[in-house]
């Protein structure tokens, strides 16, 4: 969000939500069911289903952000190998700029701060980017 | 020979089995991840240069739908894959 925050003015951002990485009915988390509010769904076997939580997650979060959702054949997902997430950055031109790494141990939005701090300067409030950051991400 | 490359092959897997339950927290928590998580973590074919591959994707409100690439106007786009969970 933060990052958003900064870089609105000079990137445009898509989220886009995909199946479930940790449901109760597959790898489930306890970290998911300590959660106060109790993040516990079962893989959406429609896209009813899968639209009702991308829509829990919207207003929880008051997530700001564009939003797409994935649809039951998972093209997107697919396509772009993002489970359980990852990042992505395309160019004007609509190529691939900038390819994360399968989250959560790759998953890491300082790359993407980066890339842009890199093109658009950095945002003093933001995370600093990190040299090793730097070199990562594809530029 | 052969036995002792079968022997080989059991300790190597209870060892592997045994550090994806460490890493996962249990064992059953180790089969899960084998199963639900291994098929769809993948490296993918993308790479820096290749042209983004355009979906179909579904708004918030569950009915009307919208091209990936219809998202970049003229500026670098950000794409934030994940779940609620």
């Amino acid at each position: 969000m933060k990052l958003y925050e900064d870089y609105k003015e000079h990137a445009d951002f898509l989220t886009i939500y995909i199946r479930e990485a940790h449901p109760i009915d597959e790898w489930r988390m306890k970290s998911n069911e300590k959660d106060k509010d109790d993040v516990c769904y079962v893989q959406p076997k429609t896209l009813e289903q899968r639209v009702a939580i991308a829509n829990d997650f919207t207003k929880r979060f008051k997530f700001a952000l564009p939003f797409g959702i994935d649809d039951m054949s998972n093209a997107a997902n697919d396509a772009y190998a993002a489970w359980p997430e990852r990042l992505y950055i395309l160019d004007e031109m609509g190529r691939i700029s900038y390819k994360g790494g399968n989250g959560p141990f790759k998953y890491d939005p300082k790359e993407v701060r980066a890339w842009l701090a890199q093109r658009f300067g950095e945002v003093k409030h933001g995370e600093p980017a990190t040299t090793a950051a730097l070199q990562r991400a594809s530029l | 020979m052969w036995k002792w490359i079968a022997i080989a092959l059991v300790v190597l897997a209870a060892a592997v089995f045994t550090l994806l339950s460490f890493m996962a927290g249990s064992p059953k928590d180790a089969m899960q991840m084998v199963r639900y998580a291994l098929p769809y973590m993948h490296r993918g074919n993308l790479h820096v240069g290749d042209t983004a591959p355009d979906v179909t994707l579904v708004a918030l409100d569950g009915s009307s739908r919208f091209q990936l690439r219809r998202e970049l106007r003229g500026r670098p786009l950000v794409l934030v894959f994940g779940s609620f969970t």
